[in-house]
Formats: structure tokens, sequence, C-alpha cells
């Protein structure tokens, strides 16, 4: 952690505005380190912790490098009465941005197609039908904002539901990777992602080898593609086992 | 919400394994696909499409504005969807707010390209007029009138046909000005440049029912999908675009396998519907 | 500003009793119980109807009658400058409640009670006189659902300008601040339902400009017939009667 922080502002820019002008050159060749030091094909080192939030049914906190999530379940409850009947559970999202959250105050993204996101990546691992008539909400602050935000509040959020005892068929892991010129990148921060050419995200249940939900922007060739979806599903693996210990960890602590 | 009974839900998932749909056509096969470019008057450029019941009107509108500071040689391009009342009961006062909200982000990641800008397919550096000092603004609006499945293709398909027939004023730039200045510009009645539309992908949508997957579905179809890909492909076959819908996890060789026969589904739609706007700027052209 | 040149002619070249070109068009929105698209000039609308079917809130229920809902919207791109405009604002909701007067007063609701009907008017391009078009359009919608009517509404507004009565104004004229008397009628019975008017007029001119309205509401309905005449004679045909 305290290596990580020390590290942290040599890379960190505060003023994003300054080198916006033009793409720095770095990211146009073929051979460039990366503002904080890793491979290309390294991820973040993921710091994960379950319980952060006492009101809530479940909770967990995630750190990758400079984004930093807390997830909060709550319920499952009943449902609003105005809504219908219905014999699977919902579930509802919903992800904020702090104000202080990213380095020009209150310039978060749009949290509604966030929400809307991370509500497709969730549905298809949850056993919605263990409880019918309630809801279950998904609340995801963002308390800084580094790049990928997305993806760590998605696999936040599954470490959360995990730790509130909601039923799922695997916990969900999520990774994205940029295309930056001719290389691919996995795990981004934010300068990184304001140069890319395209980005991939997978989220899946690595266990099952299943994809819960892919999203492709920029152009893409179909081994571009192959290759990108290889790097993710392998770092998702790896990411479903930090997961997992997390979670044995906290559950033997709490039988102590 | 379509109300189906048992047994119509397994003629509809029994049509799909046997590659013989309810309306007769085959997995991979289109409805009529009908085109007419030019319906708005006031706009820019516009054109409404019809996939079968699925009808939407695109709209173009070309505003003078100011570029943003951080990317200051390029125009901007928004995208709003609207669904109609008129389209389903469901979509009054607010309710059609969340379709709308997610149709409009789906189209923006096909057509838009990534953060640089790279694989756009509205080529944002065509809109800008003085650097760093005046852009055009393109405003595009979606509206779904009637809705019988695959909405985001046959919006897809009606905003390359509404930016087909999109002409965007010329301007003179009058006097070199100071470098602090607002330039003055002159925007010409009557001179008008063809948008390029070369580059525009169009979207695909994979519908996966059962084992096999479909191509523009109907609302009876959908909703017995188990997931939906919507895949962008340009005319070089590059992918612009990719998104997911539907609850059902996808094994990764699936969406690979997916994404291919889109390539292969794509050129055909392409084609197609390059043919219709041809035929429809044709149509109106006479009218005129 | 001169609305009426020295020679008799409006700005867009109509004479000032000269109503603008209609178009009408049965069943443009393939999944709705009733639709229709209604065209003055280049003021273009859609409604669809949807109904009758059961009441969504129960609270709402009606045991004597069925309930009508109305709801207008415009397009993004519907109006000159592009705007991106709340839903259910002020206008939007007068003007809701206003074609939803209208419609009851000629819809047969006892003959369903318990039941709805939704109509839905969208407003395609703007130019003056949306509310008439409106009107005419869930006219259609309605009588292509097959609802039960005592007669045709139709609706066609009025203005006077330059001591002159114009009929059916567009959107220069509208926006020109004077006058303007919308007026629905049903025609076979020679009933007003709807009577609207901005600003003020003398007693005898307005009596002028309303009968104006009202010939437009009869060129309107003469229109409105022929459409339908034609669409079920088109239906016979397709039956093979």
């Amino acid at each position: 952690m305290a290596a990580k922080a020390g590290a942290a502002p040599a890379t960190y820019s505060p003023s994003p505005t300054a080198n916006k002008k033009n793409r720095p050159p770095i990211f146009t060749d073929i051979d460039w380190i990366r503002p904080d030091g890793r491979d290309f094909h390294q991820c973040r080192p993921a710091f994960l912790r379950t319980g952060a939030v006492n009101a809530a049914s479940g909770s967990a906190y995630a750190e990758f490098g400079n984004t930093k999530v807390i997830v909060s379940i709550f319920g499952p409850r009943e449902s609003k009465k105005a809504m219908m009947y219905s014999d699977i559970g919902r579930l509802n999202c919903n992800v904020s941005y702090t104000t202080f959250s990213t380095p020009v105050r209150g310039q978060a993204l749009d949290n509604k197609d966030i929400s809307s996101q991370l509500h497709k990546s969730l549905e298809g691992a949850i056993m919605l039908d263990t409880f019918p008539k309630t809801t279950v909400d998904v609340f995801a602050l963002v308390l800084e904002s580094g790049g990928c935000d997305l993806p760590v509040v998605i696999s936040c959020a599954s470490l959360a539901l995990a730790d509130a005892g909601i039923m799922m068929y695997d916990l969900v892991a999520a990774v994205s990777v940029s295309c930056l010129g001719k290389n691919l990148v996995i795990d981004p921060v934010s300068e990184e992602e304001n140069y890319q050419d395209g980005s991939l995200m997978i989220t899946c249940l690595p266990s099952r080898n299943e994809v819960t939900q892919l999203t492709i922007t920029g152009e893409w060739s179909t081994p571009k593609i192959h290759e990108a979806m290889e790097l993710c599903l392998d770092a998702c693996s790896k990411l479903g086992k930090i997961m997992r210990s997390c979670l044995k960890e906290s559950a033997s602590t709490s039988q102590e | 919400m379509v109300g189906l009974s048992v047994g119509e839900k397994h003629f509809i998932q029994g049509g799909i394994a046997q590659d013989l749909r309810t309306d007769g056509r085959k997995r991979l096969t289109y409805r009529p696909i009908f085109v007419e470019t030019g319906v708005i008057a006031q706009a820019n450029g516009s054109a409404r499409v019809k996939f079968g019941g699925t009808e939407v009107i695109a709209s173009v509108k070309a505003e003078l504005g100011r570029p943003s500071s951080s990317a200051p040689d390029k125009g901007k391009v928004s995208i709003f969807v609207d669904c109609s009342p008129t389209a389903a009961p469901q979509f009054e006062g607010r309710g059609g707010e969340e379709l709308s909200m997610e149709l409009s982000a789906a189209l923006r990641q096909c057509l838009l390209g990534g953060k640089s800008g790279a694989g756009a397919g509205i080529n944002l550096s065509s809109l800008s007029i003085v650097d760093g000092k005046v852009c055009w603004d393109l405003y595009i609006d979606g509206l779904v009138i009637s809705m019988d499945g695959n909405v985001l293709d046959a919006l897809g398909a009606a905003i390359k046909a509404a930016l087909s027939n999109t002409g965007i004023p010329k301007v003179n730039i009058a006097s070199a000005s100071t470098p602090d200045e607002q330039p003055e510009v002159d925007v010409s009645d009557e001179e008008f440049l063809q948008f390029d539309t070369t580059a525009l992908p169009v979207i695909v949508t994979l519908t996966k029912v059962g084992r096999h997957y479909i191509v523009d579905a109907t609302s009876e179809e959908e909703s017995q999908m188990s997931s939906a890909v919507s895949i962008s492909v340009n005319r070089q076959g590059l992918i612009c675009g990719l998104t997911k819908r539907g609850g059902a996890g996808l094994d990764p060789s699936v969406i690979l396998d997916m994404i291919s026969v889109a390539k292969h589904v794509s050129e055909q739609l392409m084609n197609k519907l390059d043919s219709e706007i041809a035929a429809a700027e044709a149509a109106m052209e006479e009218d005129s | 500003m001169e609305f009426v040149s020295p020679e008799g002619l409006r700005l867009d070249g109509r004479r000032p009793m000269e109503m603008r070109q209609l178009r009408a068009e049965l069943g443009a929105v393939s999944r709705a119980d009733g639709s229709a698209i209604f065209e003055m000039g280049n003021t273009k609308v859609i409604a669809a109807v949807y109904g009758p079917r059961e009441v969504q809130h129960r609270g709402q229920q009606l045991n004597d009658k069925a309930l009508i809902r109305c709801e207008y919207t415009m397009a993004n791109f519907s109006t000159g400058d592009r705007m991106r405009r709340p839903k259910g604002d002020r206008r939007s909701t007068e003007i809701s409640l206003v074609i939803r007067q209208t419609m009851e007063a000629c819809i047969m609701t006892h003959l369903m009670p318990h039941s709805q009907i939704d109509i839905f008017v969208q407003v395609l391009q703007a130019d003056g006189g949306t509310r008439s078009a409106c009107i005419n359009a869930a006219t259609l919608a309605l009588a292509d659902a097959g609802i039960p009517m005592c007669d045709l509404v139709t609706s066609c507004s009025a203005g006077y300008l330059n001591t002159t009565p114009l009929l059916d104004l567009n959107y220069v004229e509208d926006s020109a601040g004077g006058p303007d008397v919308t007026v629905g009628i049903l025609p076979k019975l020679d009933k007003v339902t709807l009577l609207q008017m901005d600003a003020k007029l003398p007693m005898d001119i307005f009596e002028n400009v309303m009968q104006l309205a009202t010939e437009g509401c009869k060129a309107v309905a003469n229109y409105i017939r022929e459409v339908l005449m034609e669409n079920t004679k088109q239906l016979e045909n397709r039956r093979g009667v």
C-alpha cells in the first residue's frame, strides 16, 4: 500500500488539460513505458476487502491503483408497491461518483449509463429466482476515478453480493483492455484511457468460462479481438482467484 | 411485454431450431427493408426506415458551435434517441426513458469510435471550420415510431440513411480576424457539401434463441431470447463496436462465432441498405 | 409586418380563405389498434390508439364509461431550432387535455365501461396548427381502431391579421401574436366541441373568423371521410367482397 501511494504522484497528472493538446509521442511508438511502469499485459495490484459498510447487508471495497470503489448491497427487501408481481427477484443498480473523484471537480462520467452496464453484467450471474417479489439494491460509489472504473465497480459489486449472501452462479470478474496504436494494454489508467483508440471490456464468470457482458468500442480486426479476449479472460480467471481468496479470508476471520 | 402461451413459445423456438421462422424467414434473413429520405423538411438530413413492423425516423441537424478545448480541431456529434408512446403504451410519460438511454448509448458506442476518435464512423475532423473557434455540432435524433423488434439495427440504418441525405452548408470565413476574436462566418444558403458516409458501419444484432442465433428478430422472438449481441461492422469488415444484452452468459467461443457470422451478414445488409438509400435519394429527386 | 400582400396573397402564396394541402394515411403504426398520419402543409403528426383494453391503474377505472387517456409529445426535431424539451411540460399537458376532452365528446364511452382507450399523438413537424392536426389525426386513428363514435370530430384554426380573416395559420402567422381561433366541430350534428381563442377580437369579426374556421373544419371532415371511404374500399377489395 505504502509503496503504491509513493509511486502514484509521480505518474499522476493533476492538470490533464496541460498535455491534452496532442497525444504524447510515447503512446504512438511501438515501445514505451506505461505511466505507472507496468508491462503492457500486467494488471495493477488489486486490493479487495469485504465488509466496508456496517449498515448494509453486504459490502466491499476495492482499490486497483488509483481507482477506489465502495459497493454496498441492501436487501433482498420487498419491492416497491407500485411494481408488478414478478416471480423472479429484481436487481437495482446505481453507480455514483464523488465530486472529488476526478482531477477536475464534478467532471464525472454519465453514471446512468454505467449503472445500466453494471446491471447487465451482474444479472446473468445472480440466481434471481431465489428471491421472488423482492429487490436487491446495489449502490456503488466511486471514491476516486483512476481508469477502468466500470470493471472495478463490477468486480467489487460481485464481491459485495457474495458478502451479502446473495446466491450467485459464480463471482463476476471484469477486466478491460485498451488499444493504443498497435499495442494492447490491459487494465489501463485514466491517462491511457483518454488516448485510447479502442477498448474492450469483458465481464465473465471465471469458473464457468461464461461471458456475461462484452463491450467493444473503436475499430477492431477479428484477430485483435481474439488476442484481446484471451488476454482478458486470462486476467479474469486470475482476478477471480484473488476475489475468492479475499472471501475465504474474511470468512475465516469472522469464524475466529 | 408480449404475452405468449406455452404453445406459441414452443412454436417460435421450434421454428428457429428448424431454420423456418414463424413468418417464413430463414434464421439469417431480414424482413423487407424500406427507406425514405428527406422526410423532415426542417432538418439538414432525415430518413424514415422500416424493418417490417419496426419503424424509426432519424434526423440530422447541423448547428454552428465551439469545439471543446480537448479537441480543438474536431466537431461534435451527439446522438439522442426517443421512444414515442405511439410505439408502445408503456413508453407513456417517462416510461420510454430507460430504453431511449440504452439505445442512445449503444449507438454512440457503435458509431463514434474510441476516445481518440479512431475507428469513428463519422469523421469529426471534417466538421471543423476554424480550429479551436468554430465547428459544426451535429445533432442526430432518432425517434422510434413503431416497434416490432430489432430497433437498434433499424436506428443504425436510419442514421446511415439520414447522414447520406445530409447536406452541410458551405461556410465562408470572412477576413482573418485576430487570434482571440471569434471569426465571422458566412453560412451559404445554396451550396451544400454532401456528407461522407462511406466509413459508417451497419449494426447487426444476433439474437440467441435456444442454441441458434437469428437476425432481425420480431418482438415475439425477442421475448424468447436468452441474450443478444449487437455488432457494428464497417465496409472493411472491421468491428466498430459491440454490446451484449440479456442476462444469460455466453461461452467465449460462441461470441467469436457470432462475430464471424455478423461480419458475413453485415456485407449483405450493407449492400442492400446502400441500394435502398440510393433508390430513396433518386425517388426524392424525382419528386422535387 | 405584412401578412397579406396587396394582391391578396399570404406569405406562403395562399389566398386568405385557402387551406394548406391535406394528406392522411391510415395504419402507420403496425402494432397499434389504430393509427394515422395527418399532414396539414408542413405540419405532420402521427396518432396511435391502443384499446379498448383493461384499465391499468385500478383506481382510475370508471364503472359507467370508458376511461380516455391522451398524451401529446413533440419530437426533438419537430421545430426549427432544435430543442431537447423535457417530457410533460406545461404546453404538452395542456394540449393533451384539450385533445382528450375533445375526443371524449365524440367517443361513445358508455358502450365500453371498465375499459381504457389510450390516444398517443406524436408531432413530427410543427408548422402551426398542431392542435388541429392532432385532433384530426386522433379522429382518423380512432376510426381506424374501430372505436364507436357519434361523429368524426374535425378541427381547424383561423386568425385575423392585417384586417383580413385567414384560414389555417402557419407557424409565422401563428407567432405574429394576432388572434387565433381554434374550432373543433362534429360536422354531421353541426355542433361545436372545441373553441379556443388567444388575444382579442370585436364580437362581429369574431363571428366571421369562427365561421371561417368552421368552414375549414367541414372541408377537413370531407377529406377525412374520403380517406376513410377509400380505406374501407381497399379493405373490402382485400377480402374479396
